[in-house]
């Protein structure tokens, strides 16, 4: 039988191929899963994450020394932030700047060195990672960075680090920066460190018992005669994309376990092929008094044996592939694989299902083929004497076919129980193809959902208030603004009962009437005219305070003042991951102690982002003439494309993972045509004695691939409706708390016929290849 | 002129031919320089042992397989000089095969399996090929049976539909290899009978045969030992 195994060489390999690819296939993505979960959990750990960051005026080494003292915290640094821009390809991109005295002290939110020098000196900057084609300067060349309406100052790019703790920030669209406190000076920004990381000595304390030691911390500062602005508390060892990566690598999981799936079918194609072509074998070896439990042991073993021939080509490549699918997904997520072996449990899982998955599958099909009479199977010449399935005769009835096209037809159902499972396989990866275009739509019109509700074009923020009337007569007299308000707003926390306050939101206050805000809301009713202390307030707000509830009255302090408001309704398509709130501006100001407001909402008068970049400028230009200090400015279409990269990035994952699928169901089409090729040698050598030429034997081979992707490609049609239902809902769930709308990419139903076309000629071609190799004499050639 | 110079010549010629086959053991001698014509609507029985050539003989004939050396010559064209790609339009034009186990396709019906070597070469007109096709199966005797599948016909039935399917292009001449191998021998001698009604109607057959029950129909036999052609009173040697 080894002997046989070896003869049939070609289809031996075969075999071993495509345990080896399912195992590749499904062992990769494990290998994927299980590396990024070790860095999601260990990486962020690594980095020792701040558990909460205070703000203040500034914190020398004195009053750092007493935080340290404190019995509950492990350990503290200081350092500050500021917001600046910086001068790419002509134009001013956000940036942020992180600054410390020393960042080989920092140990605190560890950032990695990458490349250049590390840390920057006096007029350096070192540039994060996931910035660097955002700041479009790499290391040896100059960024112009420029703090507030200071003057612009050229820094020498002296090296690249990576905080894993940050969002990337191509993702953000924000260019993050370190640089020494004596550089902020040279920029203008204050210098002094105002910004306090703490980490806490007990790690297992929730994000409530971390935030009553921060407040513990804000008291420490205040004795000190320093006022405390804000206080942070994150969940604590959670990263920021922690929610992506969660349902990124659950996607993944669900995958895998398909891929194998995929594979196992592929397995018993070629099991049952292996077995018809031992028929004779079998029937000499029964004759000669084996018994079918002494033939099917034998046959499992092959299958053991081919099992881990297969697990060792495959373990390898699987690990190579998974640890490059890591690295991107982690580069995608500012995460740095590097140092991180994938865990030794995946090796085993796989090695095991590469050993076992074989002789699985092998069980139905070693089963039946041991129980052929000896009379029928030493009877095995010829062409096997099958008819075709009705489906094949009923396709071929469809008329005006040519005979070598309805053998075509008729051969791609022949094998029916194999067609169908081929079938499968690439009809499942089209679905997830066809579901992950049509997630993506759905993203893009929950996104344009979300961002409906803004009827404004571009923000601009004072640098102090103003009277809302004198702004919005500036601003409507610049040619192209089609309508503008002037609003307020600014960040509040809630005060909880014991005391401690939550993390801080950011509220806007429209006026009242206000246009340029539709009102989408969920429960309870928008801000009315008259209202006082009224709040709207989206979802996530409930969720992280507790004590807020619609109709109920909660305290807030408002620059440092405490004032009582009642939750009035609950807005609908607001941001899922951060809080956000909307006050009427008259109560908003009266809130904050200040007389008019800072800020103005312009709708454009044009569509598109240069129009509206080119109005933002002259707006800027024309109140600056006219006396107003700015603090900054933001395009809408901006923003949206912030959230979009967001959520998209898991329905682009998605899309990786079905082009995945579609290579497996390639290969299977490749593998099923392979063996139709082999096991139809005498007939291939037939038609070629009676006069079919190469072109012909080529092309029909090649149609009755094209008949199985066609079919496939229809398969996947209906079947991507469930597959888009359970992505949006799943999807939904996790990034933005409900369910996407379902919204079908019609085009994408085209797209999956382009590539299931070429998919099905690529996987052809070595079949049909080998397939005029056959030789006539084949025809003629009985044992 | 050249229609009377190809009457002249015999319609299968093989001057000089040997095959010899690489092997394991040492190069292996399937035909050893064999001369040989068969003429226009001539039976040709070939026969002999195990392992004498005649198979080898039917390869050569039908351009499955080349001759070591010799030349041979079937209606005219020099089938052993014929590139790869020529052979097959060649073969299906020229030569009709028979074969022991019918060799129909599965998945076809009699009828498509008459129409394809049709198909494959391109000749009838595609609307007249059914009609011919059944006209065929109805010269053979079964007619009624056009429109089944292989799986569905008696083995006496099937070898009938590969005898129409080798007919399918007017093939100069028809090639069997052992048609009666696999019948019983009712079925043998009815199947034996239509060959030799096809060469009374003017077509050649060259068959290589086991049975001996075939040598009455035939109009030359060719006994065949060691890849050499054995003299014997019926044969008539170039």
């Amino acid at each position: 039988m080894l002997r046989d195994v070896w003869l049939h060489k070609p289809r031996t390999i075969l075999v071993v191929l495509a345990i080896a690819i399912g195992i590749v296939g499904a062992g990769s993505v494990l290998n994927t899963w299980a590396l990024l979960r070790v860095v999601v959990d260990e990486g962020y750990r690594a980095t020792n994450p701040a558990s909460a960051t205070l703000w203040t005026d500034s914190i020398g080494p004195d009053l750092l020394a007493r935080v340290r003292a404190l019995p509950a915290i492990a350990d503290a640094q200081v350092r500050r932030t500021v917001s600046a821009r910086a001068l790419v390809e002509g134009g001013w991109r956000p940036a942020m700047l992180f600054a410390m005295e020393d960042f080989r002290a920092n140990r605190i939110g560890l950032v990695r060195e990458r490349a250049g020098a590390w840390p920057p000196k006096a007029g350096e900057i070192v540039l994060e990672h996931s910035s660097l084609d955002l700041a479009g300067a790499g290391v040896g060349e100059a960024l112009t960075v420029r703090y507030g309406e200071a003057e612009p100052q050229a820094l020498a790019v002296t090296g690249i680090a990576q905080d894993q703790g940050l969002a990337p920030g191509w993702m953000e669209h924000l260019i993050y920066a370190f640089v020494t406190p004596a550089t902020l000076a040279r920029l203008g920004a204050p210098a002094s460190l105002n910004q306090l990381q703490i980490v806490v000595r007990d790690a297992s304390l929730d994000q409530d018992a971390v935030r009553r030691i921060a407040f513990a911390v804000k008291a420490e500062i205040e004795r000190a005669g320093h006022p405390v602005r804000d206080v942070a508390v994150p969940v604590p060892f959670r990263h920021i994309h922690a929610d992506q990566m969660n349902s990124l690598l659950y996607t993944q999981a669900g995958f895998g376990v398909l891929a194998l799936l995929l594979s196992g079918i592929m397995v018993v194609n070629l099991v049952t092929a292996m077995l018809t072509g031992q028929v004779r074998e079998i029937g000499v070896m029964k004759s000669l008094g084996a018994r079918r439990g002494q033939l099917a042991a034998m046959y499992l073993a092959l299958a053991l044996v081919l099992g881990l021939a297969a697990s060792a080509l495959a373990l390898p490549a699987a690990a190579a592939i998974g640890r490059a699918y890591a690295d991107f997904t982690a580069g995608m997520l500012n995460f740095d694989t590097a140092g991180y072996r994938i865990p030794l449990w995946a090796y085993a899982v796989q090695l095991a299902v590469g050993a076992l998955l074989p002789v699985a599958a092998a069980l139905g099909p070693v089963v039946r083929g041991c129980r052929i009479p000896v009379s029928e199977a030493l009877r095995d010449f010829g062409i096997a004497e099958r008819g075709s399935g009705s489906g094949g005769r009923l396709l071929g009835r469809a008329g005006g076919l040519t005979r070598p096209i309805l053998l075509s037809l008729r051969n791609a159902f022949r094998r029916r129980q194999r067609m169908v499972l081929t079938l499968l396989t690439l009809a499942t990866g089209g679905a997830v193809y066809l579901g992950a275009l049509n997630l993506r739509a759905s993203i893009r019109a929950a996104v344009a959902g979300m961002f409906g509700a803004m009827k404004y074009d571009l923000a601009i923020r004072f640098a102090r208030p103003y009277p809302a009337d004198s702004i919005e007569a500036a601003v409507a007299r610049v040619p192209g603004v089609a309508l503008a308000e002037a609003w307020s707003g600014g960040s509040a926390a809630v005060v909880r009962p014991d005391g401690t306050f939550g993390n801080r939101f950011v509220v806007s206050a429209p006026p009242p009437g206000s246009r340029l805000q539709a009102h989408l809301i969920s429960a309870g009713r928008w801000l009315r005219a008259g209202d006082a202390n009224a709040l709207v307030v989206n979802p996530k707000f409930l969720e992280d305070e507790p004590s807020a509830r619609l109709g109920g009255d909660v305290t807030l302090t408002i620059g440092g003042r405490a004032s009582r408001w009642t939750v009035v309704g609950v807005a609908a398509g607001e941001s899922p991951v951060t809080m956000s709130v909307y006050a009427p501006r008259e109560a908003w100001t009266a809130a904050l102690g200040v007389a008019g407001v800072d800020r103005a909402l312009v709708a454009s008068a044009s569509l598109g982002k240069p129009a509206q970049a080119d109005l933002r400028r002259r707006l800027e230009q024309e109140l600056v003439r006219v006396g107003f200090d700015l603090a900054g400015s933001g395009l809408v279409a901006e923003s949206r494309a912030v959230t979009e990269d967001h959520l998209l990035m898991v329905a682009g994952f998605l899309m990786i993972m079905s082009q995945l699928m579609i290579v497996v169901g390639g290969l299977g089409l490749a593998s099923t045509m392979s063996l139709a090729v082999l096991e139809r040698t005498r007939e291939i050598g037939v038609l070629r004695a009676i006069g079919a030429r190469h072109g012909a034997i080529h092309t029909m081979v090649q149609v009755e691939g094209l008949v199985i992707g066609i079919a496939s490609w229809a398969i996947a049609i209906p079947l991507s409706v469930p597959m888009s239902l359970v992505l949006g809902r799943a999807f939904g769930e996790i990034m933005i708390r409900m369910p996407l709308t379902f919204v079908p990419e019609i085009s994408g139903i085209f797209q999956w016929l382009a590539v299931v076309l070429v998919v099905s000629v690529v996987a052809c071609a070595w079949p049909a290849f080998r397939a005029t190799r056959v030789p006539t004499a084949a025809a003629l050639a009985y044992e | 002129m050249t229609l009377s110079h190809q009457d002249a010549e015999p319609l299968i010629a093989l001057r000089g031919v040997t095959r010899i086959y690489p092997g394991a053991a040492g190069p292996f001698t399937a035909l050893d320089n064999v001369t040989l014509s068969i003429e226009r609507g001539e039976f040709a029985v070939v026969v002999g042992a195990s392992g004498s050539g005649k198979s080898t003989l039917l390869a050569l004939l039908s351009g499955i397989d080349r001759p070591t050396s010799g030349e041979v010559i079937v209606g005219g064209t020099a089938v052993h000089a014929l590139k790869e790609r020529a052979i097959s339009t060649w073969r299906g034009r020229a030569v009709g095969i028979v074969f022991q186990f019918f060799q129909l396709l599965p998945t076809l019906t009699a009828a498509e399996n008459v129409m394809l070597p049709m198909d494959f070469c391109g000749t009838w007109l595609p609307r007249e090929r059914r009609s011919r096709a059944l006209a065929l199966l109805d010269r053979l005797g079964v007619a009624d049976q056009a429109d089944k599948l292989p799986h569905k016909l008696s083995g006496g039935q099937q070898q009938r539909v590969a005898i129409a399917r080798a007919l399918a292009n007017e093939p100069a001449v028809l090639l069997a290899d052992e048609p009666t191998g696999n019948l019983d021998s009712r079925t043998s001698a009815a199947i034996l009978k239509l060959f030799a009604d096809l060469v009374r109607g003017g077509q050649t057959v060259v068959m290589v045969t086991h049975e001996h029950g075939a040598l009455r129909y035939a109009s030359r036999t060719v006994t065949l030992a060691d890849g050499c052609i054995v003299p014997s009173d019926h044969a008539a040697y170039a």
